[in-house]
C-alpha cells in the first residue's frame, strides 16, 4: 500500500447538545489514518460512541449532534483532498455516497416503505448524475439488476417489491447493493449483520468479503462482535467511553491486547472450540458520558488500575512501529503489565 | 378394524362438500375489504336515517300544529287556523307513524325524497339543492384551504422544530384550534367590520349581490366568492391550527426514522427527500382524519352560515326544523350522513391506494 491515506481524522469531537447549554461528549480525540484498501473494525460496548463516529464521518449526526472541532480529510477518486467538515451543502450531498456510502444497522427500515426497491436506486442514480445528464429507465433498471445480482439477489422479484415484501436478510443484501450503486471508495457499515440469524450473517460476511475483494473498497465497521471483526478487519480499533483507547491490526487485537478493556472484551466472547472456560464480564458498567471519571476513563473498573491512571487521559502510545496506521498503540500506562490471558482476568 | 378406521373420514369427505362451498363463496365475498365497507356504510346510513325519522316526529309539535300557531296569532281563532293550516301543507299528521316510515322508505329506495311540507309542490330535492351547492363550495374551499396551508406550514414547523418559527407557530396554531367557528364567525364580523372597518357585512350577506344572475362569468364567480369569503375565512381559520400540529407531529416523527437518514446519507437531493421520503409518510397517517373534518365541519356549519346570513344547508336546515318540515330535515341529514360515510370509505380506499403495506393486505385478504 503505502499511498495517501483516503480518510485521515484528526482531533475530532462530536457532542450532543442535552439541554440549552449543556452536552455531553460522544466522541473525543478521535485520530486516525485509514488507508486505501484496508477494512478497520470499531469495537465496544453499546454506547461507547462507535455509531456516533460512524455517523459524524459522513455528517449524519441527528439534529441535536454537532462536531465542535477536529478535522476529516478525504482524498476523492481524482485524488484532490478536502475536509468533510468544511464541505457546503451541495459539496457534501455529491460527495455522500459516490465517495462514502453506508450501510446501517439491521437495515429493517432502510427503505422508504411506499417506495418499491427499484425507484430507490432510480432515486440515487438519478440523483448522483453531472449536471445536465439524464439516465434513460433502461440504464437505470440495469445498473440496478447488475447491482442485486452482484449480492446474489433475483433483480426480478427483488425491483418490483415493497420493503416489507422483504426478509431482513434480502433487506440488508439490497442496501449493501444499493450502497455500491456509484462505486464509493469508502464503505461504512454501522451493526451490518445485527438483528439477522447465525446464517443470513454468515451469507453477507461472506458477501461483503467476496464484494472487498472485487471492488477493493475500503472499510470502517462498527460492531461489538468481536467474531466479525476478526473474521473482515484487517485492523481493529476498540473504543471506550467516545474514545479510541486502542488500535493495531487484527492479530495485536486479538492476541495481544495491550489495554486492560480490549483483553476483558475479548475474553468475554465465548470460544468456538476448546472446554468452556468460566466466562469473564468486565466489572462495572460503562460510566455515563456526562460524568466521566478522572483520568482514565476504565479506571474504575480495571484490575491494573493505580494511583497515576486517575491524575490523567492516557494518550495513545505506540507500541510497535509500523506504517499505513498498522501501528499498535494503546492508552494504558500499564500497557506492559497487562497479562492477557482468560485464567487472569476470570479469577478476577 | 383397518377397515373401519378408513371409512369415517371417506364419509366426512363426501358429505359436507357443496354446503361448504356455498358458505365459502359467501365469505370469499365477505372477505372483499371494499365489499364489507359497502355493507356497514349502508347500515349505517339506513341506521342515521331511521333514527332522524322518529327522533323528528318525537319533537314537540307538528308541522300543521307549528303553522296554526302562527296563523292563529294574526287573530284567526285556532281550530279555523288548524283547518286552514292543514289544507296548505301537505302533511297528514293523523296518519299511523309506521305506515309514513314505510311510504318514506320505500320512496326513498326508488330516489324520490319526497315533497317539502312547508312549500307546497316543490320537491325536497329542489328544496335542498337550491341551498347545498353553496354550502359545498364555501366548506370545500375552506377545508382545503386549512389541509394545504396547515399541511404545508406543519412539516417547515417539524424540520425547524424548536426554533423561534416553530415556537411561534405551535402557539398561534393551538390557539386557533381551540376557537369554535361560531365564535371565530362572530369575531371575524365584530373586529373585521365593526371595529377595524376592513370589509362591509352588511353587503357580503347572502349568496349573490342583487342583480348578479347565475351564469359561466367572472361577474358571478366573483360575485360569489365576495359573498361565501367569510364563511370560508371561518373554516380556513379554526381548522387549519388543528391540522398544522398534526402534520408537525406525524412530520417531527417520520424524521427520525432510518430511511430519512439513509436518504439523506445516499445524497438525494434535498427536495426529493422532502417530497417522496418525508412528506408523502407523513400526511400518509392524517389522510383518514380529512373525512372525520369533513363531518365537523359541515355539522359546525350550520351555526356559522346562520351568523355570517349565508343561506347554504345550515340556514336550510333550521328553517326546516322551526317549521317542522319533516322530509326537508330529514334529507339534509341523510345527505349529511352519506357524505361523511362514504368519504370515509373513499379515503379508505385512497389509503390503501396510497400504502403499499395496506394494499398487500387486502390482495391476500381477497385472495384467500
Amino acid at each position: 500500500m503505502s499511498e495517501e491515506p483516503i480518510l485521515s481524522v484528526r482531533d475530532l469531537r462530536i457532542t450532543y447538545q442535552t439541554g440549552r447549554n449543556s452536552e455531553v461528549v460522544a466522541a473525543r480525540d478521535v485520530e486516525f489514518d485509514l488507508y486505501p484498501g484496508q477494512s478497520m473494525a470499531l469495537v465496544g460496548e453499546s454506547g461507547c460512541g462507535k455509531t456516533t463516529l460512524g455517523l459524524g464521518l459522513l455528517r449524519l449526526l441527528p439534529k441535536l449532534g454537532r462536531i465542535p472541532q477536529g478535522e476529516i480529510v478525504y482524498r476523492r477518486k481524482d485524488g484532490t483532498t478536502a475536509d468533510i467538515l468544511k464541505m457546503g451543502k451541495e459539496e457534501l450531498r455529491r460527495f455522500r455516497w459516490s465517495e462514502a456510502a453506508m450501510v446501517f444497522q439491521g437495515a429493517m427500515n432502510a427503505f422508504n416503505p411506499v417506495q418499491r426497491i427499484g425507484a430507490h436506486f432510480a432515486d440515487t442514480l438519478k440523483d448522483h448524475l453531472p449536471e445536465g445528464k439524464r439516465l434513460s429507465k433502461t440504464e437505470i433498471r440495469e445498473r440496478s439488476e447488475e447491482l442485486l445480482r452482484m449480492v446474489r439477489l433475483e433483480p426480478g422479484r427483488v425491483l418490483p417489491s415493497f420493503p416489507h415484501e422483504l426478509s431482513g436478510g434480502m433487506k440488508q443484501r439490497a442496501l449493501i447493493a444499493l450502497a455500491l450503486a456509484l462505486n464509493p471508495q469508502v464503505l461504512v457499515l454501522d451493526e451490518p449483520t445485527t438483528a439477522l440469524d447465525l446464517l443470513t450473517q454468515c451469507s453477507i460476511v461472506e458477501e461483503l468479503h467476496r464484494l472487498r475483494a472485487e471492488f477493493g473498497f475500503t472499510m470502517i465497521f462498527i460492531t461489538h462482535d468481536l467474531g466479525l471483526a476478526a473474521e473482515l478487519a484487517d485492523r481493529v480499533s476498540t473504543m471506550y467511553a467516545g474514545r479510541i483507547i486502542e488500535t493495531g491490526t487484527a492479530e495485536d487485537i486479538f492476541y495481544d491486547p495491550r489495554h486492560p478493556y480490549t483483553s476483558g472484551l475479548i475474553n468475554a466472547v465465548l470460544p468456538v472450540v476448546g472446554d468452556l472456560p468460566q466466562l469473564a464480564s468486565i466489572p462495572g458498567s460503562p460510566p455515563s458520558l456526562a460524568t466521566l471519571p478522572a483520568g482514565c476513563a476504565f479506571g474504575p473498573r480495571c484490575e491494573y488500575v493505580q494511583d497515576r491512571c486517575r491524575e490523567a487521559v492516557p494518550a495513545l502510545e505506540p507500541l510497535t512501529d509500523r506504517p499505513d496506521g498498522l501501528t499498535h498503540a494503546t492508552a494504558c500506562l500499564r500497557a506492559e503489565d497487562v497479562q492477557h490471558s482468560r485464567e487472569v482476568v476470570s479469577r478476577a | 378394524m383397518a377397515v373401519d378406521v378408513q371409512a369415517p373420514p371417506d364419509k366426512e369427505v363426501d358429505t359436507p362438500v357443496p354446503p361448504r362451498r356455498r358458505r365459502n363463496l359467501l365469505s370469499r365475498i365477505w372477505r372483499i375489504y371494499l365489499v364489507r365497507r359497502l355493507v356497514y356504510a349502508v347500515f349505517v346510513t339506513w341506521l342515521v336515517m331511521t333514527g332522524t325519522f322518529f327522533m323528528v316526529r318525537a319533537m314537540p309539535g307538528d308541522p300543521v300544529e307549528v303553522l296554526a300557531g302562527r296563523l292563529s296569532q294574526q287573530g284567526i281563532n285556532l281550530e279555523q287556523a288548524r283547518q286552514q293550516a292543514k289544507q296548505s301543507l301537505a302533511y297528514d299528521p293523523d296518519a299511523p307513524i309506521l305506515q309514513q316510515y314505510w311510504e318514506y322508505l320505500t320512496n326513498l329506495l326508488r330516489g324520490d325524497f319526497g315533497m317539502t311540507i312547508s312549500q307546497r309542490g316543490t320537491t325536497v330535492v329542489d328544496h335542498v339543492m337550491e341551498y347545498l351547492p353553496w354550502t359545498l363550495f364555501s366548506v370545500g374551499a375552506g377545508m382545503v384551504i386549512a389541509i394545504v396551508v396547515g399541511m404545508g406550514l406543519g412539516m417547515v414547523m417539524a424540520y425547524r422544530r424548536n426554533g423561534w418559527f416553530d415556537h411561534l407557530l405551535s402557539n398561534i396554531a393551538s390557539t386557533l384550534s381551540a376557537i369554535p367557528n361560531y365564535l371565530g364567525a362572530m369575531a371575524l364580523i365584530l373586529i373585521g367590520s365593526a371595529w377595524l372597518g376592513l370589509f362591509d357585512f352588511w353587503s357580503m350577506r347572502g349568496r349573490l349581490s342583487e342583480g348578479v344572475e347565475p351564469g359561466f362569468d367572472a361577474v358571478f364567480f366573483g360575485d360569489a366568492l365576495y359573498h361565501a369569503i367569510l364563511p370560508i375565512v371561518t373554516y380556513a381559520f379554526t381548522i387549519t391550527g388543528g391540522w398544522m400540529l398534526v402534520m408537525k407531529a406525524s412530520t417531527t416523527e417520520v424524521l427520525s426514522e432510518d430511511y430519512v437518514t439513509v436518504a439523506n446519507a445516499r445524497g438525494l437531493k434535498g427536495r426529493r427527500v422532502g417530497l417522496a421520503y418525508v412528506g408523502r409518510n407523513s400526511v400518509l397517517p392524517l389522510v383518514p382524519q380529512v373525512a372525520l373534518a369533513l363531518g365537523t365541519l359541515v355539522g359546525g356549519a350550520i351555526i356559522v352560515e346562520q351568523i355570517l346570513s349565508y343561506p347554504g344547508v345550515g340556514q336550510l336546515f333550521i328553517n326546516a326544523i322551526t317549521k317542522r318540515d319533516y322530509p326537508v330535515i330529514q334529507a339534509v341529514v341523510l345527505i349529511l350522513t352519506v357524505a361523511v360515510v362514504f368519504s370515509n370509505l373513499v379515503v379508505d380506499m385512497l389509503n390503501s391506494w396510497l400504502d403499499p403495506r395496506i394494499r398487500t393486505g387486502d390482495a391476500e385478504e381477497a385472495g384467500a
